[in-house]
Order: C-alpha cells, then sequence, then structure tokens
C-alpha cells in the first residue's frame, strides 16, 4: 500500500506536484495517468525517498520510504530507462543491488531467467538495446521480492511483444497480491493494463477512480444510427427526449437513449434502419475530456481542435 | 501480503552490506582499471626518467641531491590520476543514473556515503602506498646501479616520505570525490580538480609573490617527498612534512563536508 497525503513539491516559482493525495492499494495494478510533464516521475521520486516534498508525505505501509529496513525487499522501483553504469555486465549491476540488502546472489541469476536475459548477463549492460535495458530495469525491481512496486513509464519504447511482456509481467504481480503502481501517458496502455486509475495534470489530481468508473464518468455514451429516414427519426427521438445530432449522408449520432430504446421506436413507426452502433467513450476520450485544462504544453491548433470536438 | 519481507533476517540493512556493494561497484567499472594502469604505467615511467636523468647531474656535483624525493616524482603523475578517479567514483553513478538506484537501496544517506567514502579512501591508500614503495625502489635500483647517491628505508626521513607520499595522494584523491559530490558532473569535477591542484598555482604565480608553500603540488614534492632541507637562504622554508599533511587532510575534509551536506541535502 502507497499512501500520499497533500505530496507537495515545487522548482522555484513552477509547482510541479501540488497537494496530491491518493492510495495506492494491493492487488491490483494502479495506473498512473497524466500528460507529460504533469508531475508523475517527481511523486513517484518522492514515493521513493530521492526527491523530497517541500510539504505533505508519501508512506510505503505507513513508513518514510528512508526509514525502511530492507528496502529493496520492500519496494522495487523502475524510475528511469538505464539507472545501470553502461561498463557493467546486467550480472554485476545486480549483485551489486542484491548485496546492499544483503539479498541471496542465487536470485540474481532467477531473476535474469524471469526476464529473459540469461544469455546476455555477462554482457556490458550499455550495448543492451532499449528494450533489454528495461528488462534489467524490471529485473532489478524484483530482485528483493518486494510486495510494493512502481514503475515509471515502463513500456516507453519498447515493441509491441515487449509491451504485451510488460504488461503481462504487472497483472501478474499484481494478481499475487502486490501494490504496482505504473504511470504512463499512454492511455490505451493503461486501458489494457489497469484496473484503477490515479490522474493528474499540471501536478493536481484529476480523478482517483477504477478505469471502468472511469470512462462511464465522462459520460458520452452514445448511438450511431443510420437510416434513410433521418428526418423521421430525428422528431420521433427528440420527441421523447433525445439528443440528435447529424453526421455524414444519412447518420446520426443519439445521446440520452440507448440502442434497444432506438430500435422499438424504428418498430413502433415503421422506421428503417440500416445501422445501430453503440458507442462508448474511450478512455482517450475521457482522459482529454478531464485533463482539457490541465495540459501544460499543448499547441494552439490542437488545442482549437480539441474545444471544438468537445462542444460537438 | 508480504512477500520476501517474510523472509528478510532480521535488523537492516548496515554499513557493512554497502561496502561490500560499492568494492564490487569500483571493482566492476572500466574507470578503474584504466586510472589505476595509467598510474602504474605513468607514474614508473617518470621516476625511471627523472632518476636515470639524475645520473649525470648538470652541476656535475650531487650538492642538495635528494636521492628519496627522485625516486618519488614520478607520483605527482599519481596526483593527478588519483583525482581522476576520486571524482569519477562519484560523478560515474551520475552521469549513468545509477545514483539513484544506489540511494533507493540504501536510502540512509549518511550512511551511504560514510561506506562510500570509506571504500574509496582504503583503496586510494593501500594503491597508492604500494605504488610509493614500487616507485622508491624503481628509483634507488636505478641511481645505486648509475653510481648516484641513493638512499634505502633505513636512510633518515625515507621511510616518512615514501608512507607519506601514499597517504598524501590518497587525500588528495578524496577531495576530488568532494568535488565531484559538489559538481556531480564528471567533466566539471575533473576540471575543478586539475584546476585548483595543478592551474591555481601557475595564475597565483603569475599575479605576485604568493605564499605557494600551501598549494597541494607543492606540499608533496617540498614537504612531504623530501628529505633534505631545501637549499641556500632567501627561499621560504617549505612546511614540515606533519603540517603539510595535515593541511591536506584539512583541504580533503573541507571538500568532502560541502559535499556531503548537499549530498544528504539536494533531491537525488
Amino acid at each position: 500500500m502507497i499512501t500520499a497525503h497533500s505530496l507537495t513539491k515545487r522548482y522555484g516559482a513552477a509547482t510541479a506536484v501540488d497537494n496530491l493525495t491518493f492510495e495506492v492499494p494491493p492487488g491490483v495494478v494502479t495506473g498512473f495517468l497524466g500528460p507529460n510533464g504533469s508531475g508523475k516521475s517527481t511523486t513517484m521520486r518522492m514515493i521513493m525517498g530521492l526527491d523530497y516534498p517541500d510539504s505533505g508525505s508519501a508512506l510505503i505501509g505507513g513508513k518514510p520510504y528512508p526509514e525502511l529496513a530492507w528496502p529493496l525487499r520492500e519496494v522495487g522501483g523502475l524510475l528511469e530507462a538505464k539507472a545501470f553504469h553502461p561498463a557493467r555486465t546486467a550480472r554485476n549491476h545486480l549483485r551489486w543491488l542484491a548485496l546492499t540488502n544483503d539479498i541471496p546472489l542465487r536470485r540474481v541469476d532467477e531473476v535474469l531467467d524471469q526476464v529473459g536475459l540469461t544469455s546476455v548477463a555477462n554482457r556490458r549492460a550499455g550495448k543492451f538495446s532499449l528494450g533489454m535495458g528495461q528488462r534489467l530495469g524490471i529485473a532489478a525491481t524484483i530482485l528483493g521480492d518486494p510486495g510494493v512496486l512502481l514503475f515509471d513509464e515502463p513500456v516507453n519504447g519498447l515493441d509491441p511483444e515487449g509491451i504485451r511482456w510488460v504488461r503481462h509481467f504487472l497483472r501478474g504481480l499484481a494478481a499475487e497480491g502486490r501494490t504496482v503502481f505504473v504511470s504512463s501517458h499512454l492511455i490505451s496502455e493503461m486501458a489494457l493494463t489497469a484496473d484503477r486509475l490515479v490522474v493528474i495534470g499540471r501536478g493536481r489530481l484529476i480523478a482517483e477512480t477504477s478505469v471502468v468508473d472511469f470512462i462511464s464518468r465522462s459520460g458520452g455514451a452514445a448511438v450511431r444510427l443510420v437510416t434513410p429516414d433521418v428526418a423521421e427519426f430525428s422528431s420521433a427521438l427528440t420527441a421523447i427526449g433525445a439528443r440528435v445530432s447529424y453526421g455524414d449522408a444519412g447518420s446520426l449520432t443519439v445521446e440520452g437513449l440507448a440502442a434497444p430504446q432506438i430500435g422499438d421506436v424504428a418498430a413502433r413507426d415503421g422506421l428503417r434502419v440500416h445501422e445501430l452502433t453503440p458507442i462508448t467513450a474511450s478512455l482517450e476520450d475521457a482522459f482529454m475530456e478531464l485533463t482539457r485544462d490541465e495540459v501544460e504544453y499543448r499547441p494552439s491548433t490542437l488545442a482549437g481542435a480539441a474545444v471544438a470536438g468537445g462542444k460537438e | 501480503m508480504a512477500y520476501a519481507i517474510q523472509n528478510a533476517p532480521g535488523g537492516h540493512y548496515r554499513t557493512k552490506h554497502v561496502v561490500k556493494s560499492e568494492v564490487l561497484k569500483m571493482l566492476t567499472v572500466r574507470s578503474t582499471a584504466i586510472t589505476v594502469g595509467l598510474t602504474v604505467v605513468a607514474g614508473l615511467l617518470v621516476t625511471g626518467l627523472v632518476a636515470n636523468a639524475s645520473l649525470h647531474p648538470a652541476s656535475g656535483s650531487y650538492l642538495g641531491f635528494d636521492p628519496t624525493q627522485t625516486s618519488l616524482i614520478g607520483l605527482i603523475v599519481a596526483g593527478l590520476t588519483g583525482g581522476v578517479f576520486g571524482a569519477l567514483l562519484i560523478t560515474g553513478e551520475y552521469s549513468s543514473g545509477t545514483i539513484r538506484a544506489t540511494i533507493a537501496a540504501t536510502p540512509k544517506r549518511p550512511l551511504l556515503l560514510v561506506a562510500k567514502i570509506g571504500v574509496a579512501a582504503v583503496a586510494a591508500v593501500v594503491f597508492c602506498e604500494l605504488l610509493s614503495f614500487v616507485s622508491f625502489f624503481l628509483g634507488q635500483a636505478i641511481l645505486s646501479g648509475g653510481g648516484a647517491p641513493s638512499a634505502n628505508l633505513g636512510t633518515p626521513g625515507a621511510l616518512r616520505a615514501v608512507v607519506m607520499t601514499g597517504v598524501f595522494i590518497a587525500l588528495m584523491a578524496l577531495m576530488s570525490f568532494g568535488f565531484g559530490l559538489i559538481v556531480r558532473n564528471s567533466a566539471a569535477a575533473i576540471a575543478s580538480f586539475a584546476g585548483v591542484v595543478f592551474v591555481l598555482p601557475l595564475v597565483m604565480h603569475g599575479i605576485s609573490e604568493p605564499d605557494l608553500r600551501y598549494v597541494p603540488t607543492n606540499i608533496l614534492t617540498n614537504s612531504i617527498m623530501s628529505t633534505v632541507n631545501q637549499g641556500p637562504g632567501g627561499i621560504v622554508q617549505p612546511l614540515s612534512p606533519s603540517v603539510g599533511l595535515l593541511l591536506m587532510a584539512i583541504y580533503a575534509a573541507a571538500s568532502l563536508a560541502v559535499g556531503a551536506v548537499l549530498f544528504v541535502r539536494r533531491d537525488a
């Protein structure tokens, strides 16, 4: 369990993390979602005792990180893509880590095997591809078999196979009852990996919820209807309280009514239906909706498009 | 829901765990092998060349000749490479990002730093003492073989000079480690070390008539390596060996103290 309470971090005049309070429970994958520069990495560094908060606290199982008796046996963290010396071999990198926390050295070969790096264990880590480096970083997180794990953008730069592997790996850790906290700016990835979400923008908490709730809460559930009887449908549906907007050639977007109800109207009035498709808002839409005011750097044309799209 | 916590040994991580880890770290980066190799080769080469040149003194006499100092002179090279070694021990962690992994593994920063400095100090002293003795014996072999005046460890002041030279250079490496802690960048740390130790005296010399007795390289050659009082009157007497060594220890301690305070207080 990770608990952040009123966590705040300032760099000069800029507030990177602003009064952030949230919990990361064990047994599920909690996604930490936010645009680039929203304070995710800073928050994770504060949880791991690397950066000092200006106020507030971050606790692991009720304790500040620096007070953990055997940090690597309690928390595993992957905070940057290549946090190893390029001249050191993968095995030696894990060995020095193991020594710090009195972890048996046989664990080194176990975790190398687990992440599939056994064959390159004696190669200098500086020669590793981004994907191999990421696997080495992940091996380091599980070296002490910890109950709490943090990953900052673990799939950045990975190929599809690597991304799949990480996703299964994270879900496996959570299924074993561990606390798993994963940051990402990739919403689609979080939709597949996370059960819960902590969403931030400009260092502030925007939402702390389940993925399912997050999508439905942002509303926008609509049904796409394609029909030759556009005018008749439009008046019939508006009459019973639906909001209808016109799309391209013979298509309508209906909000406020579910597909079965629209089908019933069609049967009642003898109107023709060529297509009837429920549109659930994607996690991406929900995210854009919620963070619209919180994105720090955005090209102006994109900003205009997003606002226009939102009003549609 | 605890995992390894159940299997964890009692108590908590201690200095000995960090020491073991730091020793492994030091032995598994190339900069260690490179600086050590360079120091041995260049240091002994300089000693050999200087000793060989002393076989035919320009003045034709050995008045004021100090065979002990002559045989240790190559260790000035070790002063420079030792500085590079000391700086890279800590800045290499910053440039690679390893420092975050190190602090995450052992977040009690004062304990971590004590272990790190301790390992660096012991390694530097042991290596520099070995090199100092080897350089001494090499120099004396060349001098005596060529018929020049030579010394042995029983010669007054010789053993003191050999032992102190090793300690002095280890202190220079530690001062550089402190610079590394302060600037957290390899190039900047090495540049400030070389600047303070080798360039600053030259600049000072050009400005006025400064008291250069307090400059590390001058202490090293004139107070630490030397076993005979410097020549004709009018020249300022160098610091005594013990005062010189103490002063270098103060330089190193000051650099490490500033670095340690910053290391504990700053974000990693």
